[in-house]
């Protein structure tokens, strides 16, 4: 259900809408056309679920297409996204001739679309192609990176940067994920929906609802990681991490996450997850339909701590997540966790097991700080990491491409 | 009497192009030929960009001295620079340079990040629009203030200060131009150490300081 500007009012303030419908009044009519890989699943197309009707309200002629893809389309941008991420892979001249093929169809399918926005992003590796296979583009065109670049695997980065070059900016969610391009790199955070299934209030019934439906004890803490089942987010490390708690503490452990559907290696990754769980029957590994945000929002509310132990991640909306319901987050020292978590007040990074279970021990013993951090949590996102602000920073980077050049201060 | 305009800005963050800083020393000479809108950045636009809201220090480079490269003495001499005491962005740099050298010389290891924690130098593109809103009476100062959103209070009261006339913030420059006696307000919007404040809790400060010389007139003492 999307929601409008002014529902979001009692959360971020009238100052913060009223300055959203001013921005906004300046890019009436201006089409924008977003691409991505997948309608569901995910945080891309979260982003856009919301985005994109609020651009809409604001008058913003917006769209969003996603591209079709094959198995083996998907196979190629799972093994160039992993890639990207860092993680040595070869790709052959075939599997970059079906990457390539499949965008051409899908631009002879959007060929309208493309040519007429005046603005274009394209989401992700999966649609970069397209940057070079639209010779008729009008309008300007952003590559939005969502993950981590940092430290590429070079073959895959090089064949990529030839396609991304041809845009006319790119973003990146932070500044240390950003490549040497030959054109402006913008750094914008990504954002959630509070009043979004997934990040609403729920009430307590709910809650209680979905306690039982999974079996998990009111009287014993739970820990909690919302993410794919990928090897990055080591789901075997949260496992490692909670038997090390449960030697002196007795805890639960929820490890919960969906399918994409440009995911492939989503079900091999659970089934090592599910064989490392073992019959520990307070280890609960949840294969999740991807509608089921009520469901991940109520097992957010109902952990204790909140964990997100990836070893590479983009920015990791599941620890602004954790942080919204006002819970400590025990987070992976990489990537976009280092935004959101300040030791010692919203949660702690950690690099190990051994570090998580520390992390969690320690807050388990002194609830006093538990609670203390999760009010300071709560603040933190709404103040940075709300949709709001990420709708400002679009508008923004509408602004600088319909007027700007190389002044610091423009005025519109 | 002219009407006060009620601006709001936006920032859009940008890479600068430099390489990051591993060391100290790639710091010091980052810090020497960059733009100056990189300067301008790091000391002056910290407090529109998410970060985490209690930092030791107001400008990144002293943040990054402190938690990257673990020198305590050199965060603290960095933290104490006040990009708005003074008069340019060349001074600034000046001034940086100053401290960064005295320290190059005083250490025998060169401080250095580990990988990951590289100093990314970045600089900003500000959006500035008209809100429409107007403030037609000095004394409509205060709940003026109250409905401003916190990227107005940096334009007009952070930024200003690097805009003609510099070191003024926009109300007081507003307030000199006005007729009438105005300088009471004048008095509390200069008793604000600005730069120690993060921006909600500057506008309460604001709020604050403004309310009282209203309450004691052009005739009361200082805030």
């Amino acid at each position: 259900m999307n929601h409008s500007l002014g529902a979001y009012e009692p959360i971020v303030g009238q100052a913060v809408i009223r300055q959203l419908r001013t921005l906004g009044e300046k890019f009436k009519g201006l089409h924008v056309l977003h691409v991505n890989s997948t309608s569901e699943g995910g945080g891309v197309a979260e982003i856009l679920t919301w985005m994109v009707p609020l651009m809409r309200e604001l008058g913003i002629e917006a769209e969003w297409k996603v591209i079709r893809g094959t198995p083996a389309f998907f196979s190629v941008t799972k093994a160039i996204h992993n890639g990207l991420q860092g993680k040595p892979v070869s790709l052959s001249r075939k599997e970059w001739e079906t990457y390539f093929a499949v965008n051409a169809e899908n631009c002879h399918e959007l060929r309208e679309s493309l040519e007429r926005a005046e603005l274009v992003v394209i989401h992700d590796p999966q649609p970069a192609p397209l940057l070079a296979l639209c010779a008729n583009r009008k309008g300007k065109w952003i590559w939005r990176a969502h993950i981590d670049i940092s430290r590429p695997a070079r073959p895959v980065w090089k064949n990529l940067r030839d396609i991304v070059e041809q845009a006319d900016a790119s973003i990146f969610s932070m500044a240390r994920f950003a490549q040497p391009l030959p054109h402006p790199q913008f750094v914008i955070a990504p954002s959630i929906d509070p009043l979004s299934e997934k990040n609403m209030d729920l009430p307590d019934k709910e809650l209680e609802e979905v306690r039982e439906r999974f079996g998990l004890a009111p009287d014993r803490p739970l820990l909690v990681q919302i993410s794919r089942f990928d090897r990055f987010k080591d789901p075997v490390g949260v496992i490692q991490a909670y038997r090390l708690v449960k030697k002196v503490l007795p805890v639960q452990l929820v490890l919960a996450g969906g399918g994409a559907t440009d995911d492939p290696e989503g079900s091999e990754i659970l089934d090592e997850v599910k064989e490392a769980a073992g019959e520990d029957p307070d280890a609960h590994v949840l294969l999740l339909p991807a509608d089921a945000h009520r469901t991940i929002n109520a097992l957010q509310r109902l952990a204790d701590i909140i964990i997100q132990k990836s070893t590479r991640e983009g920015f990791g909306l599941t620890v602004t997540e954790g942080l919204w319901k006002g819970k400590p987050v025990i987070g992976g020292d990489v990537g976009g966790i280092h935004l959101q978590i300040a030791n010692n007040y919203t949660g702690y990074l950690v690099n190990t097991p051994e570090g998580a279970a520390h992390g969690i021990r320690f807050l388990l013993h002194h609830r006093d700080r538990m609670a203390q951090m999760g009010v300071t949590a709560k603040e933190f996102v709404r103040a940075n990491f709300l949709l709001t602000r990420h709708l400002r920073d679009y508008l923004t980077l509408m602004a600088w491409l319909l007027w700007g050049d190389d002044r610091h201060t423009i005025m519109v | 009497m002219n009407p006060f305009e009620i601006k709001d800005c936006a920032l859009l963050t940008r890479t600068s192009g430099l390489p990051a800083a591993v060391n100290l020393r790639e710091l010091r000479d980052r810090v020497a030929s960059c733009h100056p809108d990189v300067l301008f950045h790091h000391f002056c636009e910290t407090p529109l960009v998410p970060s985490f809201d209690y930092p030791d220090y107001r400008n990144d480079f002293a943040v990054w001295a402190k938690w990257r490269l673990g020198d305590q003495v050199l965060a603290e001499r960095l933290g104490m620079i006040d990009p708005y005491s003074l008069p340019t962005l060349e001074d600034l740099r000046a001034a940086t340079l100053e401290v960064i050298d005295d320290r190059l010389s005083e250490v025998a290891m060169i401080p250095w990040a580990r990988p990951g924690q590289e100093f990314h130098f970045m600089q900003a593109i500000t959006i500035v629009f008209d809100t429409g809103e107007r403030i037609a009476h000095p004394d409509e100062l205060v709940s003026a203030v109250s409905r401003m959103t916190n990227s107005s209070i940096y334009f007009h009261v952070l930024e200003a200060r690097r805009r003609d006339p510099v070191g003024v913030d926009d109300f007081s420059a507003w307030l000199k131009g006005c007729d009438g006696q105005w300088g009471h307000y004048i008095r509390a919007l200069e008793s604000i150490d600005v730069t120690f404040f993060t921006l909600s809790e500057l506008r309460e400060k604001l709020i604050a300081v403004l309310t009282r010389a209203k309450d004691l007139g052009p005739k009361g003492g200082r805030p």
